[in-house]
């Protein structure tokens, strides 16, 4: 018998292990920004219905179906209205493949948060599927997920993450243009090397390193759309934990990638070409999903399939994409042109045009009405003569007659709005006066908690203005507040940024994103090295001035290490040389050679701990004693205080005795530093001898 | 409490089938064959039978169009499901008419009569308790099942009485039944097939695939030179989805391509289907006749700007008039069309064809 065949018979018991444990997920029914207020002030971004049904069925519908068996869905944003609406629905039904815990706290203020308390409550024992709540897709991730396992097998856990993205040409309607990003990755592993969010920049760079080891075949897209479906190993939720700056998962990535070297973690990359997946981050994908899906992209997530298993939601497909409720009635000469959807128990007047658009239940649509790519929730009531292009119109909201809504408004819930009035294209329309927003801004941080009750009696003393909203109007525009201006995702406005799009703020951060990119990027091996250079020269300053413990000072200058990713060599070489310097940097070139060595030996002395620290192999002296002969070189009237220095630092026994003298009779390298040891050499001679007079006469006191 | 255990298992049981339906069908048509499907349907409901709680015929046949009501709304398309909900009530019927001594046989004799007195064997007539009800139909439903095992054998072993020497014969797409159809005649016989590849799924291919494997000369030919390819045919061969109550079928898209040309030339269409796919539907303008997926396999995701311009639609069946159709051969025998309505009434009871 072969020995292999023993460790064979062992790999696919753990194999089968493994795939015994069930699959779990990690729903995230929060989106941590405030992207589609003034809507989501009343109902979770995650229960708002695409295509009459919840953002988070068509989620938990993809996982149940990729075979999770256990998902913990996490909540925070009106965290009740989530877990009421999870409990009546099918999933938590004691038949559902899928097992729903619900989680929630109102102390979320981030995925990075959930993650950390996925860790803390040590929820997941093997890889899990990470999404949002707001994702729909079909994709079928057991390739993935089998890619993934495999990777962890070979190499025993370096890799930590795959994620998933869909092949989608640029210029497609369902990529949101915030989540563009340009991924270089190895061709043959899928291992990302770099990851960067695009963000309407013009000019990209990428560096060198990252090409430079690992294969020879690498690919650069910008092809991708980002399904936002992740498959994460335990050690993801640890890393959350360990690095608690890390607030989203592009935090995550950008910082497994920065400290691939130190950490040793990888990311990959599972690029598909079937399937649907996008996450709903704003009106404008919420537009581009929902008319996908009612093309039928998501097959087999429907209309038609009442996947939810609801009672009364069933709805009958006919030619062109018209999908129709039970109890739907027509009017005389009304048309549903194309890729129309209507719930159950909508009435529609005569002589309508409806294409494009999604109708929930309940609604009642007067006569006359022209509807293009209307998105109405429920109980929503339309008069005659109204036309709606290219809007949102919430539950219980009503349109009286003649109002036109052009194009990216959105009537928020319960507004009313008209009779005649036209609004103009971007209006947003809501129950809440913007200002109720601003005054619970201080005690609120990203999105998601605020009560709204007590500010309603306010809201009621404001008048609504009916030259906005018409004379029978209810309701207040709302314009983004202008407070979170500093945090730039929030400045967005609802629909994307194709919208207004704002020449100015574009540039700007362009402009400051090239030149954070300038700084980290632009061959990092110089400008690293005078960076951390010009750092352990501070730092060392400081020590001095505050009396700082060299122990200290040693950390201090690790960390670094790691900061500017420099090698243990370049340490050394440049604390020698900043040591050595620092008598010039404090008081000027112009010194003579006896200033100088009586400034330095001092500090050599202070210092000697952290010499030691790093000088520690053969090799290491002959490396600081390389930097010291480069330093001389250069500062070459001052040559003769080397013999000093190498004096004191044989003494502080930072350098051994038989590396110097290795140094001195190997290594001249060109004439000039041949004349140098040339000229040391009598003096070192001497040298040589006081040393070993020392040597001895230390050995006779003891 | 076991008996509470029983329910709750077969409660997820269903619950299971109905999800794997609804998903079923990605794309390329079902995962599946039907005759798994059935197979499967049938099974599901043997356990219903075995482990609901029932006492007379006439409950049981409630709690199965129960059921079966939402089996085949899971996946309408699907109508292997409700034909063998169908089959499984009439199984219960006659175990019933036996119990109480009298035959069904005379029920099935129509005759205007019969048309006018109908409804003499109504639901209320179900309520009478029999012992041994329950076992004679667990029984019955096995015997349906070994049915279902041998079609496809029953099928293929016609082959030799269709398929002659050095004939050229025209198929479509992929059909597990006409595979094992044309590799039993290849046992004795030689003969060339053509496959139309049936885009844009193109299970022709995976069809040819296994032809050629079988070492029957093959050639894979594009949709459009289904006509040209035409005059060189001896006979098509077809498989459908569903056989439908006048004789047409509901058959993967470009069959009815084939069926015309196949007219033209006067080449004679025979359709391999075995009887569990005969379904008491009519073709109609109604929604759940056709089939759309996703449109991706037609203009894929990836194509960028365009896909919000225009419309892509990605029907899957195509309905083929019982006209075009010369024979059918099921696991019974050869039929013509026009004979179709006779195995319905054979098969399914007139009562239950609305469940």
């Amino acid at each position: 018998p072969h020995p292999s065949t023993g460790g064979g018979g062992i790999a696919p018991l753990t194999e089968q292990e493994e795939e015994e444990q069930p699959l779990q997920a990690v729903l995230v029914a929060d989106s941590f920004n405030r992207r589609f207020f003034p809507i989501s002030k009343d109902q979770p971004r995650a229960l708002l219905p695409l295509g009459n049904v919840a953002m988070i069925d068509y989620t938990l519908e993809f996982l149940t179906s990729t075979g999770v068996q256990e998902t913990f869905v996490f909540c925070c944003w009106m965290s009740n209205k989530i877990k009421d609406h999870l409990l009546k629905s099918k999933w938590c039904r004691p038949t559902s493949p899928n097992v729903v815990h619900i989680i929630t706290s109102d102390l979320y203020r981030s995925l990075g948060d959930v993650l950390r308390d996925v860790d803390a409550k040590n929820l997941v024992r093997n890889d899990f599927i990470l999404v949002y709540g707001d994702v729909v897709s079909n994709i079928d991730v057991s390739q993935a997920l089998q890619e993934h396992r495999h990777r962890r097998k070979v190499d025993k856990n370096i890799s930590v993450m795959t994620m998933v993205f869909k092949e989608s040409s640029p210029g497609h309607k369902s990529r949101c243009e915030e989540d563009d990003v340009i991924v270089a990755m190895d061709s043959k592993s899928k291992r990302v090397l770099h990851y960067q969010k695009t963000q309407g920049l013009k000019k990209l760079q990428f560096p060198m390193n990252i090409f430079q080891h690992g294969s020879d075949e690498f690919e650069i897209r910008h092809d991708l759309l980002d399904c936002h479906i992740s498959i994460c190993s335990p050690q993801v939720a640890e890393l959350f934990t360990d690095n608690f700056d890390y607030q989203t998962r592009n935090d995550f990535v950008r910082g497994i990638l920065v400290n691939e070297e130190i950490l040793g973690n990888q990311i990959h990359l599972y690029v598909t070409q079937d399937g649907y997946g996008a996450r709903v981050s704003n009106l404008q994908m919420y537009d581009s999903v929902s008319s996908d899906m009612v093309r039928r992209w998501v097959y087999p997530l429907t209309p038609e399939a009442n996947f939810t298993d609801q009672q009364g939601q069933g709805c009958t497909h006919s030619r062109h994409n018209v999908y129709r409720g039970a109890e739907v009635s027509l009017g005389h000469g009304s048309q549903m042109e194309e890729n129309v959807l209507i719930g159950r128990d909508t009435s529609i007047g005569a002589n309508c045009h409806i294409s494009n658009s999604v109708i929930g239940n309940n609604c009642t649509i007067g006569d006359n009405v022209v509807l293009d790519r209307a998105h109405m929730w429920n109980n929503v009531h339309i008069s005659s003569n109204v036309e709606i292009h290219q809007s949102v119109v919430c539950d219980g909201a009503v349109v009286k007659e003649a109002v036109h809504l052009n194009k990216q408004c959105v009537l928020a819930y319960n507004v009313v709005i008209g009779p005649n009035l036209s609004l103009p294209d971007g209006t947003v329309v809501s129950m809440h006066h913007p200002e109720e927003e601003e005054e619970d801004d201080d005690d609120e941080f990203l999105s998601d908690d605020q009560e709204v009750g007590h500010s309603k009696d306010k809201t009621r003393q404001k008048a609504f203005n009916p030259a906005e909203v018409g004379p029978e109007g209810k309701g207040y525009i709302w314009k983004a507040s202008m407070n979170d201006t500093e945090d730039e995702e929030l400045a967005q406005c609802l629909w994307g940024l194709v919208l207004n799009p704002d020449p100015e703020s574009d540039s700007e951060s362009e402009a400051s994103e090239e030149s954070q990119d300038r700084s980290r990027s632009v061959s990092p091996e110089i400008d690293d090295v005078n960076a951390f250079q010009l750092e352990v020269l501070g730092t060392l300053q400081r020590g001095l001035e505050e009396n700082i413990v060299c122990d200290n000072l040693v950390l201090e200058i690790n960390s670094l290490k790691y900061a500017y990713n420099i090698t243990l060599k370049e340490v050394m070489q440049i604390l020698t040389r900043v040591v050595l310097e620092y008598p010039f940097q404090q008081q000027g070139t112009q010194l003579t050679t006896l200033q100088y060595t009586g400034s330095l030996l001092p500090l050599l002395k202070t210092w000697s701990p952290v010499f030691k620290n790093y000088i520690k192999r053969a090799q290491d002296h002959l490396d600081c004693l390389s930097a010291v002969e480069e330093l001389f070189l250069e500062q070459d009237t001052h040559q003769t205080a080397m013999v000093k220095v190498l004096m004191k630092m044989y003494q502080l026994e930072i350098l051994e005795e038989e590396a110097i003298l290795k140094w001195f009779s190997t290594g001249a390298t060109n004439d000039k530093s041949r004349q140098l040891r040339k000229n040391q050499g009598k003096q070192r001679m001497s040298l040589q001898r006081k040393e070993s007079e020392e040597d001895e006469s230390s050995e006779e006191g003891e | 409490m076991p008996g509470a255990d029983k329910e709750a298992d077969l409660t997820e049981r269903i619950e299971a089938f109905l999800a794997d339906l609804k998903r079923g069908g990605c794309g390329t048509g079902p995962i599946r064959g039907s005759g798994e499907t059935a197979r499967e349907t049938t099974a599901l409901l043997r356990k219903v039978t075995a482990q609901a709680r029932w006492s007379s015929a006439g409950d049981l046949m409630e709690i199965i169009r129960k059921e079966g009501r939402r089996m085949t709304a899971a996946q309408p398309s699907e109508t292997t499901v409700g034909n063998m909900v169908l089959r499984v009530l009439k199984i219960i019927r006659e175990e019933y008419a036996r119990s109480r001594g009298s035959s069904e046989e005379t029920d099935q004799q129509e005759s205007l009569h019969k048309l006018l007195t109908s409804g003499g064997l109504s639901e209320e007539n179900f309520r009478q308790h029999f012992v041994h009800l329950k076992a004679n139909v667990i029984e019955a439903i096995n015997e349906l099942l070994t049915e279902l095992d041998g079609t496809t054998d029953n099928i293929a072993m016609q082959a030799l009485e269709h398929i002659h020497s050095n004939e050229v014969i025209m198929t479509v797409g992929r059909s597990r039944t006409v595979e094992a159809f044309l590799k039993d005649a290849a046992r004795k016989r030689k003969f060339h097939v053509i496959v139309a590849e049936c885009a844009p799924f193109c299970q022709g291919h995976e069809m040819a695939t296994n032809l050629s494997k079988a070492s029957i000369e093959t050639t894979v030919i594009a949709d459009a030179a289904i006509f040209a390819v035409m005059s060189r045919v001896n006979k098509v061969i077809i498989g459908t989805q569903t056989v439908l109550a006048n004789g047409g079928l509901r058959a993967v898209n470009g069959t009815h391509t084939v069926a015309l040309a196949a007219r033209h030339h006067s080449t004679p269409l025979i359709v391999c289907a075995p009887m569990f796919k005969l379904s008491p539907q009519f073709p109609n303008e109604e929604d759940t006749f056709h089939k759309f997926v996703s449109p991706h396999e037609v203009l894929p995701f990836t194509e960028g700007e365009i896909l919000s311009k225009v419309n892509v639609h990605c029907p899957v069946f195509d309905y083929v008039p019982p006209e075009l159709i010369t024979l059918f051969i099921s696991n019974i025998g050869g039929n013509a069309p026009s004979y179709i309505y006779r195995l319905m009434s054979e098969l399914y009871h007139p009562e239950d064809h609305d469940l």
